[in-house]
């Protein structure tokens, strides 16, 4: 078969890719745990294996520059480097999420916390991790209908980030509270934008699979204020 | 259209209005079910595109697909093989290329070849570009002529002073931007190319591409190649032809797909085109 190195190269990186969206996974799992736990030992773990994260996304973008250069790729070949290369940027960028979840644990561990703030990141610290390993199964199932699910999965993270600072808010007559609470509101924000990760990667796998790019969502048109009400 | 003699002459007066009235996807040529056969042997099957004007048209597939064998169709090429028949239609600005009483040399000063190999004549420079002039009894402004054509094949500078030299002498690339100008010397409409850089060097093959991406504002131009990145680097539509094999055994071309060359390099429509273009056969 012609080109079949090619075809092998491309197929080594795409595992790559999954084994990525599996430890990003498993980085925000980790360090969501460790947070609401206060587990000093999994924000620690997540903190130190982000290094092994960052060398494997090096890998498959060096990767896929060589293939782009060398090979010359076209059509499906050439739309599955762009996915790649796109995903493989969010993923290390959720990866890094996790980063910041550990790293506000370590600056949040002796402070008081609330337990309704605890329970809201726990559940978005769920679909999060939900969605990266979604977005891998769309991936590598080539799942248009499992890309569309993720916008739906999505909305819970927007909602819980949404109604976080309210909450937030109903610590202020305890001022290390309060200071905890603002931390977790960058929690809160940090999940969030793992969801957005996740339906930026589904977006990529739609155009993969269909040739056309498409948003699943347009976050200027979102009605922000209006769902709050 | 004017009759002269036996011949009926390509009348082309015109079509640069047609093309405000139409707008720049025009079609020059109209392939209208067209096969060829050689021998009674099929070589091309039932080939219907349009080939729209000052564009670059490629035309590329696996080898034994028919590709030149198709760009042999638009200049009446295949008249000189014996045993070839073409039936179908080709219709160049609405006239039938076909049509008997057409003048096939008349068709070919309209529509101008560039080969695979340069071949250049064993002539000067300045009378390899002046020989289809003089063949057309031109004799006024040779010089002019001869200057302009070699200009716009983007040879001037370099042949300017070894105009008398013979055109043999020239390196591999010069010799085909020679014939490049030899070609629009005639002032045709259309330029074919049947790969016109698989004989030359990087450097020489970037130059005819850059010279077909401005010589397409002046001439239609459709060029066959091997080279699927050289379709994707300068053509405007992409034309996959790939082969098949009939009940007798008889290996012919058929047209898979023809649409922008982005599509077909992006998101080809037909799995066989996709195939090929990314290299999984062919």
């Amino acid at each position: 078969m012609a080109r079949s190195r090619f075809h092998e190269e491309l197929e080594q990186l795409e595992l790559k890719l999954l084994t990525m969206g599996e430890l990003a996974a498993v980085a925000v799992r980790t360090a969501v745990d460790g947070l609401v736990e206060r587990d000093d030992a999994k924000a620690r773990a997540v903190i130190e294996g982000d290094d092994e994260i960052d060398a494997l996304y090096v890998a498959i973008d060096h990767g896929m520059l060589t293939l782009l250069a060398l090979q010359a790729p076209v059509a499906s070949d050439l739309r599955l480097i762009s996915t790649i290369m796109h995903a493989n940027g969010h993923l290390e960028r959720i990866a890094d999420q996790g980063v910041n979840i550990a790293k506000l644990h370590e600056v949040t561990k002796h402070l008081p916390t609330s337990q309704t703030i605890l329970g809201m990141i726990r559940e978005m610290g769920d679909v999060a991790v939900d969605m990266i390993r979604c977005s891998m199964e769309a991936f590598r199932h080539r799942d248009v209908a499992l890309c569309r699910q993720l916008d739906e999965m999505d909305d819970p993270l927007d909602r819980l980030n949404r109604h976080m600072h309210l909450e937030v808010a109903k610590l202020a007559d305890d001022p290390k509270a309060l200071d905890w609470g603002m931390h977790m509101n960058m929690v809160a924000r940090a999940l969030e934008r793992v969801g957005d990760n996740c339906v930026d990667i589904g977006e990529q796998v739609g155009f993969l699979v269909t040739g056309e790019f498409r948003e699943f969502t347009d976050a200027s048109r979102t009605g922000v204020v209006a769902d709050e009400d | 259209m004017v009759t002269e003699g036996a011949h009926i002459r390509l009348d082309l007066s015109g079509t640069a209005h047609q093309e405000e009235a139409t707008g720049p996807e025009e079609a020059v040529f109209q392939l209208r079910g067209v096969s060829v056969s050689y021998d009674g042997r099929p070589a091309l099957r039932d080939v219907t595109l349009d080939i729209p004007r000052n564009r670059i048209t490629a035309i590329i597939g696996p080898s034994g697909c028919g590709k030149s064998t198709l760009i042999r169709c638009l200049n009446r090429m295949n008249d000189l093989i014996p045993g070839a028949e073409v039936r179908g239609q080709v219709l160049y600005h609405g006239q039938d290329l076909y049509d008997p009483a057409v003048d096939p040399v008349e068709v070919r000063r309209h529509i101008g070849m560039v080969f695979q190999k340069p071949n250049p004549f064993p002539k000067s420079v300045f009378e390899n570009v002046a020989f289809g002039l003089r063949v057309q009894g031109i004799r006024d402004d040779l010089e002019g002529r001869v200057e302009r054509a070699l200009r716009r094949a983007a040879l001037w500078d370099e042949v300017k002073d070894k105009l008398k030299e013979s055109g043999l002498a020239l390196s591999g690339g010069q010799q085909q931007r020679l014939c490049i100008a030899r070609a629009i010397a005639v002032e045709p409409d259309t330029i074919l190319m049947d790969e016109p850089c698989s004989a030359l060097d990087p450097i020489a093959t970037q130059k005819i591409e850059d010279l077909m991406v401005e010589l397409k504002e002046t001439y239609s131009i459709v060029i066959v190649t091997h080279n699927m990145q050289q379709a994707a680097r300068v053509s405007d539509r992409t034309a996959f032809l790939t082969a098949e094999v009939d009940e007798a055994g008889n290996r012919f071309g058929v047209l898979v797909e023809y649409d922008e060359t982005e599509k077909i390099f992006t998101n080809p429509s037909d799995p066989r085109t996709e195939d090929y273009v990314t290299g999984r056969f062919g």
